[in-house]
Formats: structure tokens, C-alpha cells, sequence
């Protein structure tokens, strides 16, 4: 869908930074044409001055920074959902009357973490390890009767929660969080909570496209894939795995190349063609290989 | 999931492209003309309901048209609150003028311009005896071509009034006002020549200019199809053709195939609901467009809603020939 008539960004913008200029730094978003028209100039400064005690100016400067940090796909329901998590976690809303126990307030320290980690797809890289410093000092602010830092049994709840929202079967990402999370009383470093955190964002993207392609490979009417045809493809995929064991990229090319729609129709072909048909491959079973491959390659944490 | 073209904008371009900072000013614009709201629920609050409704298409209802039609996505939240809110009229085979149809917009938008009215209605009765009745589709679907492609189409015309004078296509000069000054009358069929244009001289022009337009413009391939079958064709013709290309409504995305326009189970059960709930609401919605601008003729059924759904055969049967038959069915 092409722009539809909005005053072009760049005049737009050079106005912004013009008032910028001129008046404090955090001008918001109220120095519109229209408005500084149709107003005097002293209702502006006193709208502009009330934005700024309320506090608007400083929380539409933090959304659009993390707008732009996230860059995601639909920035109005971004937004939505933004504002909707911090009114729940304003005192106002959140937890009116007495204070939350210790128990609530470990559930409210764990959503407020989660949604920070969620804010940006984990391939953008810089943005979410932003989000996992602010999720980490979420995790471990101190408290009445909680000593601060990040303790073992806090982060393993936070990783089993990723995986629980992530929609992959369980017994296909229990492995994982064997390896990587921590026990009960140790003290997690801010580098084992980024680690983990994005293991766990890395391998429920790799469940799905694993379930995408068993989608493709498996019979519609039977909900199962030819097991010549599902072992073929998870040897490839073992073998592109194997090549790219050190991080030289040549080995990204080479697993690349094996994994290429070439390379995978032979092995599927003489799959087909050497061996004879035995029991079927579930969805359940394909899913847990695929990911056991993935995870062997998880360095366990401690 | 990722799509790289996005995460590879500069900054202000990509939230000029979603209109980021086009709804972040008006919340803004909101919040401040709302103030008491904000001590009572809180600024949180009042962004996150803001920003759902911009999601859910409701922002649009009411405001001023500047900023109903300042976004692909406000016009299209107004195209389909206009076919929801008045939906009925079309079932109830009700036929009304141009200015009755201008009372609806304005009920959704107070300083709606009657222009931009006064356009789509030239669509249906293809720029003849404006004041004939139109049925609620045909009037629905010329409408949203209009007011969506609206700068689209002032192009268009200026395209069009080119080629009609015999002007090199290569030389044309697109116009950046949207006046009206380009109204035209097929003068040439008078002088007993070829009514219209030749229509694949038009669709060259028309695709250059999709090329460097930079607002909405109809998919080309679309464009090309609709004019696919015919040698010539004028300016009201054109636009009937877009407007009854049923690949270009759902490109656009706001309305339902024709054929489904009047069929929405799920909403007559919600109406039901609501109009249960607010017994006075029925009456005080026809009664001001009455009131207001609708001349002494029988006022339009808006307000009884609930007819059995065979009524919306009746509107597909007379949706072309709207011009006749008007007085009986109006009594």
C-alpha cells in the first residue's frame, strides 16, 4: 500500500528538530502545524509545560525508542500493548491497596521480564540484549525481604515460561532447559541470563520451522510423514549441523550447501529409492529429533 | 515474521510509512483536550484505549475529516464504519439522493465536504441528473473508490482531459490541488466523434503513474483487467468499472464482496444485543438526519432495521437501474 498523504517526514521532522532547538530538548509530539497555529503561542508553552509535569513527553519519548528499537510489523498494537502493560504495572492500577505479597510480586517481576524479552525479535541483535539487561535488573531489583541479584530457581521459572508460551510440546524442549538452567540457590550472572534467555527464544523458532517442514513432508490425511523421507531429511540436517561445529564462516556456507534444495532432494531420493517403507513418523517424534540435534549443540550452563 | 525491507529503513521513514508519529501527535491532541480523563484513569490508561481503538478502527468516528482521511488506515476504518453503521439502509432496498447519503457521512463526521460526496455519487449516476436516487452498494462501493483513491484519481482525471484534447500522454502534467476544475463533459461525442479515450492509450498512462504516484493508488494489474475488455471509455465510465471490480474491493480491504455486503449474522445478533439493551437509541439516530437535511419526502426506513433478509435480493435486482421505479417505493 503506497503513503497516503502525510506532511513528508523529512519537513516534518526539520520542523521538530527546529523547535528543538529553540525550546527544551523534550518538545513531544504536540508541535503540529495546526496546533501552533490555530493556538497562541503562550497556550503552547503552558500544553507543552503540562505534557511535560504530567509526564506524557518522557513515556511517548520511551515508546517511540522502543518502536524504533523493535521496528516491529504493526506499531499501532505495539503500541497498544505497550501502554497497556505499563498501566498495569503503574501503583494505580496494578496493586491498589495493601501491598502484594511475596509471592504476587515474584509473578509481576517474572510478566514485567517476559514482555521485555519479547519486545524484539531475538535477530535483532542490539535491541534484545537490551531488553535482556532490562529484564535481568527487573529479575534481580531488590525488595523488602528479597536480596538482590538473580537466583537459579527465578531463572529457570523464567526459561520454563518462554518455552510454555513458545507453543512447543514439552517433552521436545525439557532437554533444553536441563542444560541450561541453573540451580535453586545459585546466583545467575547477567551472561548466563543472556545465553539462556535467547537459547531458549533461538530453539522454539527452530520447533517451528521444524513443524513447518514435517507440514510439508507429511501425508495430509494421515497426519504422519513417510519415514524414509522424515529420517533422510534429519540426517541431512545432522550432517549440516556436524560441518558447522567451529564458527569459521566457511562452514556456514558449507551447512548452508547442504542443506540446499539440491543436496536435499538426493538424500531424499535415494531415501526413498534404497530402503523399504516402515512405521510411519509422527509430528511428536520428528519435532523431538530435530530439536535433540539443536540442543546437542548447547553448551550446558555450570 | 521478519521482514528485512522494514528493519532496513531509516528511522523517520519507517515511521512515516506506518504513521507512527501521525497517531502518536493525535493522542496527544487527544489527551490534552481530555485532561480530567487522565487524573481519573491515568495516562497509561488512556494511550492504551487510544491505541486500541486506532487498532480496532473506532478512532475514526466522529473526528474531523483532516484526520479521518489522513491515513490509508483511518479511510479505510471510515469506509467500513459507514458500511456498518448504515448497512440497513441497503437491506431495506431504501434508494437515496446524493444529499441524504451526505447526512450519513455527516452523521459519522461532522464537517464532512459535500465534494467529496458529490463525486462518488457522479460515479454511479455517471455525471447525469444528480439528483436521482441511488441504492446503499452502488453508492457504498463509487464511494470508496472515491474517498480512498481520492488524489488518485484527481490525477486521473487530469490524464484523462489530456488525452481527450488530443495531448502527447508522455507531457502530462500532474496536478497537486485536488480542485474540481477538472469536471469534464464528454463534449466530443456532441460533435459526433468517439465518446471517451482509447482505453490501452489510458492504461499506459495510468501504470506510469501508479509508478511515481505516492499516494494509494489501485494495483495496475487490477486496472488493466478492469479495462481489459473495452476500446474506449470515458472518465465516469472508468471509475464505474474500478468501482464495480470486485479484485479491487478486496484489495482495498475495507468492505465484503458485494454479494455479502447486507449478510453479517454475527452483527444483526450484536445490534440486537445493543438495541435491547438502549431502547431510545433507534429512534434518536434517524431522527436527526431528518431533522436536519432531509427534505419533506418520506424520510428513509434507517431506523427499522430488522427485516427479514430477502429484502437485500430486492436491492441486488434494481442496484443499475436505480433511476426509475422511485416514488413507489418510497410510499
Amino acid at each position: 500500500m503506497a503513503v497516503l498523504p502525510v506532511p513528508l517526514p523529512s519537513a516534518k521532522m526539520a520542523a521538530v528538530e527546529k523547535r528543538r532547538q529553540a525550546v527544551a530538548p523534550p518538545a513531544g509530539f504536540t508541535d503540529s502545524g495546526r496546533q501552533s497555529v490555530s493556538r497562541a503561542a503562550g497556550a503552547a508553552e503552558s500544553e507543552e509545560d503540562f505534557l511535560r509535569q504530567v509526564g506524557v513527553t518522557e513515556m511517548l519519548r520511551a515508546a517511540l525508542l522502543k518502536v524504533l528499537e523493535a521496528r516491529p510489523e504493526e506499531p499501532i498494537a505495539f503500541l497498544a500493548h505497550y501502554f497497556e502493560n505499563m498501566g498495569l504495572r503503574s501503583p494505580v492500577n496494578g496493586g491498589a491497596g495493601e501491598p502484594p505479597g511475596q509471592l504476587l510480586l515474584q509473578q509481576q517481576r517474572l510478566g514485567r521480564a517476559l514482555w521485555h524479552l519479547r519486545l524484539a525479535h531475538h535477530s535483532q541483535r542490539a535491541a534484545f540484549n537490551n531488553n535482556v539487561s532490562v529484564a535481568y535488573e527487573c529479575l534481580s531489583a531488590g525488595g523488602r525481604r528479597k536480596r538482590p541479584g538473580l537466583d537459579g530457581r527465578t531463572y529457570s521459572e523464567l526459561l520454563r515460561r518462554i518455552c510454555r508460551d513458545g507453543q512447543a510440546p514439552e517433552e521436545v524442549v525439557a532437554p533444553l532447559l536441563r542444560k541450561v538452567q541453573c540451580r535453586d540457590h545459585e546466583a545467575v550472572p547477567l551472561s548466563v541470563f543472556r545465553a539462556g534467555t535467547l537459547t531458549c527464544f533461538v530453539l522454539l523458532e527452530f520447533v517451528a520451522r521444524a513443524g513447518a517442514l514435517f507440514q510439508l513432508l507429511e501425508d495430509p490425511a494421515a497426519a504422519v510423514a513417510d519415514r524414509r523421507v522424515g529420517q533422510a531429511v534429519l540426517d541431512t540436517l545432522e550432517g549440516a549441523l556436524q560441518a558447522s561445529d567451529a564458527a569459521a564462516p566457511a562452514r556456514f556456507l558449507e551447512a548452508g550447501s547442504r542443506l540446499g534444495p539440491d543436496s536435499l532432494a538426493l538424500a531424499l531420493d535415494r531415501a526413498v529409492g534404497g530402503r523399504r517403507p516402515s512405521a510411519p513418523m509422527t509430528r511428536e517424534e520428528f519435532l523431538e529429533r530435530a530439536a535433540a540435534l539443536f540442543i546437542a549443540k548447547v553448551k550446558p550452563v555450570g | 515474521m521478519l521482514s528485512p525491507e522494514r528493519l532496513a529503513l531509516p528511522d523517520y521513514e519507517y515511521l512515516a510509512q506506518r504513521h507512527v508519529l501521525t497517531y502518536m501527535e493525535d493522542a496527544v491532541c487527544q489527551l490534552l483536550e481530555n485532561r480530567e480523563d487522565i487524573s481519573q484513569y491515568g495516562i497509561a490508561r488512556f494511550f492504551t484505549e487510544y491505541f486500541n481503538s486506532v487498532c480496532q478502527g473506532t478512532h475514526i468516528l466522529f473526528r474531523e475529516f483532516s484526520f479521518v482521511q489522513a491515513t490509508p488506515h483511518n479511510r479505510v476504518s471510515f469506509l467500513r464504519a459507514f458500511w456498518r453503521c448504515f448497512r440497513t439502509v441497503g437491506k431495506n432496498g431504501d434508494l437515496l439522493t446524493m444529499k441524504e447519503y451526505h447526512c450519513l457521512l455527516q452523521l459519522l463526521c461532522p464537517d464532512f465536504p459535500l465534494e467529496l460526496t458529490q463525486k462518488a455519487a457522479r460515479i454511479v449516476l455517471m455525471d447525469d441528473a444528480m439528483d436521482c436516487l441511488m441504492s446503499f452498494s452502488d453508492f457504498l462501493f463509487a464511494f470508496q473508490i472515491q474517498f480512498y483513491y481520492s488524489e488518485f484519481l484527481d490525477s486521473v482525471a487530469a490524464i484523462y482531459e489530456n488525452l481527450l484534447s488530443g495531448k502527447n500522454p508522455n507531457t502530462v502534467i500532474v496536478p497537486t490541488s485536488s480542485s474540481g476544475q477538472h469536471r469534464q463533459r464528454p463534449a466530443l461525442g456532441e460533435a459526433g466523434m468517439l465518446e471517451g479515450v482509447e482505453a490501452s492509450l489510458f492504461y499506459q498512462c495510468l501504470e506510469n503513474l501508479c509508478d511515481r504516484h505516492k499516494y494509494s493508488c489501485p494495483p495496475p494489474a487490477l486496472v488493466k483487467e478492469a479495462l481489459s475488455n473495452v476500446q474506449r471509455l470515458t472518465f465516469y465510465g472508468f471509475l464505474m468499472a474500478l468501482s464495480k471490480h470486485h479484485g479491487i474491493n478486496q484489495a482495498l480491504g475495507a468492505l465484503p464482496d458485494k454479494g455479502d455486503l447486507m449478510h453479517d449474522p454475527a452483527m444483526d445478533e450484536e445490534l440486537e444485543r445493543l438495541l435491547a439493551q438502549v431502547p431510545g437509541l433507534v429512534n434518536s439516530v434517524t431522527a436527526s438526519p431528518e431533522a436536519s437535511c432531509l427534505p419533506s419526502r418520506t424520510p428513509p426506513r434507517v431506523g427499522s432495521p430488522w427485516r427479514p433478509l430477502h429484502h437485500s435480493r430486492k436491492v441486488d435486482g434494481e442496484s443499475d437501474g436505480s433511476t426509475e421505479e422511485t416514488d413507489e417505493s418510497e410510499t
